[in-house]
């Protein structure tokens, strides 16, 4: 009989090299500043010399990730750029043909794969997601609405007078009160530690080789990335899903209020949706009940694993948190876990629905998600379609995520407790997507290699390195 | 290669339907013919006639998918010496597939050798997509397929090949037909369901 092996990256034992921090984006490494706000731009490239005379222009203030763990920058700026925003810069045909073939689709592309259908379909999302009119995306984020309003200039000062640059899309976005999301969760808590990129937070699970989120490196196959070509398109750049989510908040208090028969209840049922309660302290370490000096303390609000909790009893394994970050949970499946990670970068937009409202008021709320990684296919792709938005890798038939699947109604969500599990039913869709693109997120030498094509160039004489 | 009929299926009515067989069978077999005729018969009384659970789609780049189980047939040429290699290795597990239990995906798996042994025609019945797993394959069961078709099949890339899923797709069949009686249950459902018919069964037999 075959034995499984442990980790993928079991294999090899050498550390992976220091990164290059100062080539490489800060929005790939650096956690988002706190408190943040900050502002999403998308431009759409009529012209490609007007493009890359954008982009000669911005690129000294694209940020890079030295010193990321100090943050010491006010505010900073990451580009990234669309399938169709590098074929607009007048990036030669070889080097697109390379880039894999989920890229070159596009997120709305792959909308079969996402299990975005329904209200989550492309043909609902807000314009320009999912359009050809995404080229280039700048995620934009600040301490201050000052520093924010700096950047912005940097970036309006970039393409003001360059008439076939067009902005298409802007959209703000800023912390809540307590750094909680829309739903009244403390988020943001977690995220894989990149090996290379400097000291590991106190409570994080094994490091992860740093060529699953920046190409150049090793990887947890022991490949290093190979496409796309040449060289100096993809050292120290990634991919990027940018996910945008409505949150219905009324909807997830009303569901609640439904299936508890008290206060104490509502928050017991929400936290086992979650996997932690609001405070952020993790079901497993506080079973009954939210222990918000656990929550609040950042050595110890990631120190778990499930090894305890095989069963389920305390978190279970349809909870979000189990799904999307299963940690030792799937130890014993045919499932390498430390292959399917990404970086999240998660920021929240619009007003907290006030405590204690169950009508929906109509505004807009939820959050926007930078997902990172250097394979979408088996990062994003399979966390979205195999453990979001399906639930046979739990023995949980078609049950998917109760927070963020694509729930219409009909959705089930397991509690595993002795003796008798308890199923909720008519899970409600309670995150809408509201658009997404997939992009690439090159280093900074990168940028300048795109930002210096000449026009002659474009011709297809890239060859493979 | 499947012929190509110039009207698409779905837009011929039920009775051309009846018709085109009709004329295709007339010039074949007597049984066939008659039995054709009972089906026909079957089919018009609404006696066998429902809409199916599921219809048969794309299990994603090639082959075909019921519900949440899909089909793969491959036929490769053995390497020399692979059908001994193939018994050898049947033998040697004497029935022990617990590497393949392991992977917790996998309906059937069937080995058969064509053409004079100098082909090997391997046919599987699975779960949801092979393609987004092939990755924690090779890196939790990096032996569990190469055991099964390195050395076997001629010019089988081996797992860790980024080569691996070009190869099956290049020598994968897709069915004409297929009929599943559950396409709604994958192996861990039938699990699950097979615990709980236990728990039910002895629940049963208790208050009886």
């Amino acid at each position: 009989m075959l034995s499984l092996k442990e980790s993928a990256g079991e294999a090899l034992s050498t550390p992976s090299p220091a990164l290059e921090v100062s080539d490489i984006q800060a929005t790939v490494l650096r956690p988002r500043p706190k408190p943040y706000c900050g502002e999403y731009v998308i431009l759409r490239v009529g012209n490609a010399e007007q493009g890359r005379e954008m982009l000669r222009r911005i690129l000294p203030h694209v940020a890079p990730a030295d010193e990321w763990w100090v943050p010491s920058l006010p505010g900073w700026l990451g580009i990234a750029f669309t399938f169709e925003g590098l074929k607009a810069l007048g990036v030669p045909q070889s080097s697109l043909d390379s880039f894999p073939i989920e890229f070159r689709q596009g997120m709305a592309a792959r909308a079969e794969t996402l299990h975005d259908f329904g209200a989550n379909a492309p043909a609902n999302w807000e314009y320009p997601f999912g359009t050809p009119d995404v080229h280039i995306a700048l995620a934009i984020y600040a301490k201050t609405n000052q520093d924010l309003q700096e950047v912005l200039d940097i970036a309006r000062k970039s393409h003001h007078d360059l008439p076939q640059i067009s902005v298409v899309y802007r959209m703000e976005f800023g912390e809540l009160p307590e750094g909680r999301n829309p739903f009244g969760f403390k988020d943001g808590l977690h995220n894989p530690h990149v090996e290379g990129s400097g000291p590991a937070p106190a409570g994080t699970e094994a490091q992860v080789k740093a060529g699953e989120f920046v190409m150049s490196y090793p990887d947890e196959k022991g490949e290093t990335a190979n496409v796309p070509i040449p060289l100096e398109l993809r050292r120290n750049g990634t991919f990027v899903a940018i996910r945008k989510f409505h949150m219905n908040v009324a909807a997830f208090r009303r569901y609640l209020r439904a299936e508890a028969s008290s206060p104490e209840e509502e928050e017991l049922i929400a936290a086992k949706m979650v996997g932690r309660w609001r405070s952020g302290a993790p079901l497993v370490l506080a079973p009954n009940h939210d222990d918000p000096a656990l929550g609040a303390d950042g050595n110890r609000n990631n120190d778990f694993s499930y090894a305890n909790d095989m069963k389920g009893l305390s978190c279970p394994f349809s909870a979000h948190i189990r799904r999307v970050n299963p940690r030792d949970a799937l130890k014993d499946e045919v499932v390498a876990v430390n292959l399917h990670h990404f970086l999240r970068r998660g920021t929240n937009y619009g007003s907290p629905l006030p405590e204690g409202v169950l009508e929906d008021d109509g505004a807009e709320r939820g959050g926007v998600f930078l997902l990172i990684g250097a394979y979408l296919h088996r990062q994003f792709e399979f966390i979205q379609s195999q453990w979001i938005t399906d639930g046979n890798f739990i023995s949980h038939g078609t049950e998917q995520d109760p927070l963020i699947g694509n729930n219409d109604g009909e959705g089930v969500f397991t509690i595993p407790r002795a003796p008798v599990r308890r199923r909720l039913k008519g899970v409600p869709r309670f995150v809408s997507v509201r658009g997404g693109e997939y992009c690439f997120m090159p280093g900074l030498r990168a940028l300048r290699w795109i930002a210096d094509l000449k026009p002659m160039m474009e011709a297809d004489n890239v060859r493979s390195r | 290669m499947a012929t190509r009929t110039v009207t698409k299926p779905e837009d011929q009515t039920f009775e051309q339907k009846i018709q085109r067989a009709r004329e295709l069978y007339a010039t074949g077999s007597e049984v066939g013919k008659a039995a054709l005729e009972v089906l026909i018969r079957d089919l018009k009384s609404g006696t066998s006639r429902r809409e199916p659970a599921t219809r048969m789609s794309s299990a994603g780049r090639i082959g075909n998918r019921q519900g949440k189980v899909s089909e793969l047939l491959v036929i490769a040429p053995l390497a020399p010496g692979g059908a001994e290699r193939l018994r050898a290795m049947l033998e040697l597990r004497d029935g022990d597939f617990s590497d393949t239990d392991k992977v917790g995906t996998v309906h059937d798996m069937r080995f058969l050798l064509l053409d004079n042994e100098t082909k090997m025609l391997f046919a599987t019945a699975y779960d949801g997509d092979w393609d987004p797993y092939i990755d924690d394959f090779a890196a939790k069961i990096p032996d569990g397929l190469d055991v099964l078709f390195g050395g076997i099949w001629e010019g089988w890339p081996g797992i860790h090949s980024p080569k691996v899923k070009d190869w099956i797709v290049s020598h994968q069949i897709p069915a004409v037909g297929w009929y599943v009686a559950h396409p709604d249950l994958t192996v861990k459902d039938i699990t699950r369901l097979k615990r709980l018919g236990k728990a039910v069964d002895e629940f049963l037999d208790k208050v009886q």
